[in-house]
């Protein structure tokens, strides 16, 4: 067991603790069983806790200095122990992380809870001491179709079918699908729903921005039980998935496998990388490479090449 | 006796005490502290004032009155969450965005749970919608510098460019702003003498503080000083116009809504942007596709083929 586990542990033990002394000298006579549930824990360890309290208090440790914990038949009081009625306040990072989600929520056009979110952030500012100004966050998304937003929490909580027209990065054209919504997610900076092709079967992530129509059918959607969007938040769109490989220029390699889904990469003699990746078919990679310019070269398999030729062609014909 | 037992006895004395523990006055006081020698005492004093320091409870050191030493002191405004009176509506809001947050949900519910000690545990029923927003504030860097800025403490740090040179930076942050997945903290770079973003990713090890502080020019609002869109950060802007053909036209209506635009004889769309990074528009450009053209500059479309020349016949 490494000493950082043990300290990890250690530390949420004891937050656990002063949190749930407050909890139970602000309710008086509360149970051991509901401490678990609030806590997340077993019976077991709220009654180790508790034990573990008993022991503790002011110098001096006498009777009138050690904490005072009596449990009556499953009822829990706790006395002598005023200076931990309190909880904590919060750490900075779990303060930026609530407010910067709300800051993401609020952006949610349909949110019946707005207002309440609104003022229970002013509440937060205050706790923090930096009343007014408590934000100096901004979150900012990719402006999201509102219409999309709204349809698609609806056939969401519904659990119904919905029927696309998508501008597919993978073809660079308009096509139409019916999906199974599984769920929105909010990731780098964009909304995306993950939902199930129809067609193919497939899990995809659609960026909301590419949808020209989202309406809801009056088919059920099948929505696995245990979805869990964290799989979700490198937000890759997972169509028409190839592997292939690139060469990237030194200055592109140091941002480069931060935005893309890079397998493996090793440095060259003149200091460029090579990188295997995932690529979303053949017309994202030659839309990869154009955007990569000279940064890039020697991609693998070669058609690639005429692909980003044709589409470089098609785009310059424009700018002539 | 357990570690565990050691710190709550600390954290006990040190938040009950009004005058300062020295710590001859800790090691002689409080239960735990009987290490056979002053060194083995120091050692274990040194970790519990880091484990202290890592959970965010405020560990000062003030002049013990009367007394030519320093002491130590929980001090108790600094320690206590001020009593909020949250609504159990907005209890619910706040619920709601914790079960929101990926990557950083454990960091956001340990606070939610501090905010609702004293109200009941009333469970969210809204629509069974699964969501969330990866805030990727699970990096342990954000937490430091938004402390930093509650304080405002100005700290230093190693910060290398997107051009990959690294040098240390002293700056006072103003705010800490979220673009496309990236944080940037904004702030006065105190060798330059004027306000620089730094993305955060880019910062390596650790925050420190310099011990300086600072005040916040009044009004200033970090996320327009980043501006919105890749293109738009920078100092200097310049317009560009760009056309949508037809087939995209409903692309433009629907994500560039509010900027100037007109509707073309074609049903294309022209719209008018504020462009401070070329390169940025036109890598935006051709994600975009051939159905989108940049009009004018005459400079900027020369760019773009310049950028795409690599691929291109030479004629």
């Amino acid at each position: 067991m490494s000493d950082q586990s043990t300290a990890g542990r250690l530390g949420q033990r004891l937050g656990r603790i002063l949190l749930m002394l407050p909890y139970a000298i602000q309710n008086p006579g509360v149970s051991v069983t509901e401490l678990s549930h609030r806590f997340g824990v077993a019976k077991r360890d709220v009654i180790d806790d508790l034990n573990l309290v008993f022991l503790c208090g002011l110098p001096g440790y006498g009777p009138g200095d050690l904490i005072d914990v009596s449990i009556d038949e499953d009822r829990i009081y706790i006395d002598m122990a005023d200076y931990f009625s309190a909880p904590l306040r919060l750490t900075p990072g779990e303060a930026l992380s609530l407010y910067a989600g709300a800051t993401a929520l609020a952006e949610l056009p349909d949110l019946a809870n707005a207002g309440s979110l609104k003022s229970a952030l002013d509440k937060l500012g205050k706790a923090l001491g930096v009343d007014g100004d408590a934000a100096r966050i901004g979150v900012r998304f990719e402006p999201a179709p509102v219409q999309h937003l709204a349809t698609l929490r609806d056939a969401l909580s519904r659990k119904r079918r919905v029927r696309l027209e998508y501008l597919s990065a993978t073809r660079g054209e308009l096509t139409e699908r019916e999906v199974d919504p599984w769920g929105l997610i909010a990731a780098l900076g964009r909304w995306y729903l993950v939902a199930r092709d129809r067609l193919s079967g497939e899990e995809r992530m659609f960026r909301l921005d590419r949808m020209k129509v989202a309406e809801i059918t009056s088919d059920a959607a099948e929505v696995p039980e245990d979805f869990d969007a964290e799989r979700y938040k490198g937000a890759f769109t997972g169509e028409g998935e190839t592997s292939v490989t690139l060469e990237i220029s030194p200055a592109a390699a140091r941002w480069f496998e931060d935005y893309y889904p890079v397998e493996n990469s090793y440095e060259l003699d003149d200091g460029w990388r090579k990188v295997t990746m995932i690529a979303g078919g053949d017309r994202w990679m030659a839309t990869l490479m154009l955007q990569l310019g000279s940064d890039c070269r020697n991609p693998e398999p070669e058609s690639l090449q005429q692909r980003a030729r044709a589409l470089a062609a098609a785009i310059e014909a424009r700018h002539r | 006796m357990r570690r565990i037992e050691r710190l709550i006895n600390l954290i006990a004395a040190l938040l009950d005490t009004e005058r300062p523990m020295s710590a001859e006055d800790i090691r002689q006081k409080i239960a735990g502290y009987d290490q056979p020698n002053h060194d083995a005492f120091r050692r274990s004093f040194e970790r519990d004032k880091e484990a202290l320091r890592t959970m965010g409870i405020p560990l000062e050191v003030r002049p013990v009155p009367g007394a030519d030493v320093d002491g130590y002191i929980i001090p108790k405004d600094k320690y206590y969450l001020p009593e909020l009176d949250l609504e159990p509506d907005e209890l619910a809001a706040l619920r709601l965005t914790a079960s929101a947050v990926l990557g950083g949900q454990r960091v956001a519910e340990s606070g939610l749970m501090k905010l609702s000690v004293d109200a009941p545990n009333t469970e969210w029923n809204g629509p069974r919608v699964v969501w969330g927003a990866d805030m990727a504030t699970e990096q342990p860097l954000l937490g430091s510098l938004y402390g930093a800025l509650l304080d405002r403490a100005a700290v230093s740090f190693d910060y290398s460019t997107a051009e990959g040179s690294t040098s240390v930076r002293y700056v006072e942050p103003y705010g800490l702003v979220h673009r496309t997945g990236n944080w940037y903290v904004v702030g006065r770079d105190v060798s330059r003498d004027a306000v620089r973003s730094f993305k955060v990713s880019r910062i390596a090890g650790d925050v420190r503080p310099t011990g300086e502080s600072y005040t916040i020019p009044e009004s200033f609002d970090a996320a327009s000083h980043l501006g919105g869109e890749p293109w738009e950060i920078g100092e200097e802007t310049t317009d560009v116009t760009v056309h949508f053909d037809a087939s995209l036209a409903w692309w433009a209506d629907q994500n560039l809504a509010g900027l100037p635009t007109t509707t073309d004889a074609d049903g294309g769309r022209t719209v008018t942007m504020k462009v401070a990074r070329l390169d940025a528009l036109i890598s935006w450009v051709i994600g975009l596709g051939e159905h989108v053209e940049i009009v004018a500059p005459a400079e900027a479309r020369a760019r773009l083929v310049q950028h795409l020349s690599p691929f291109l016949e030479s004629a």
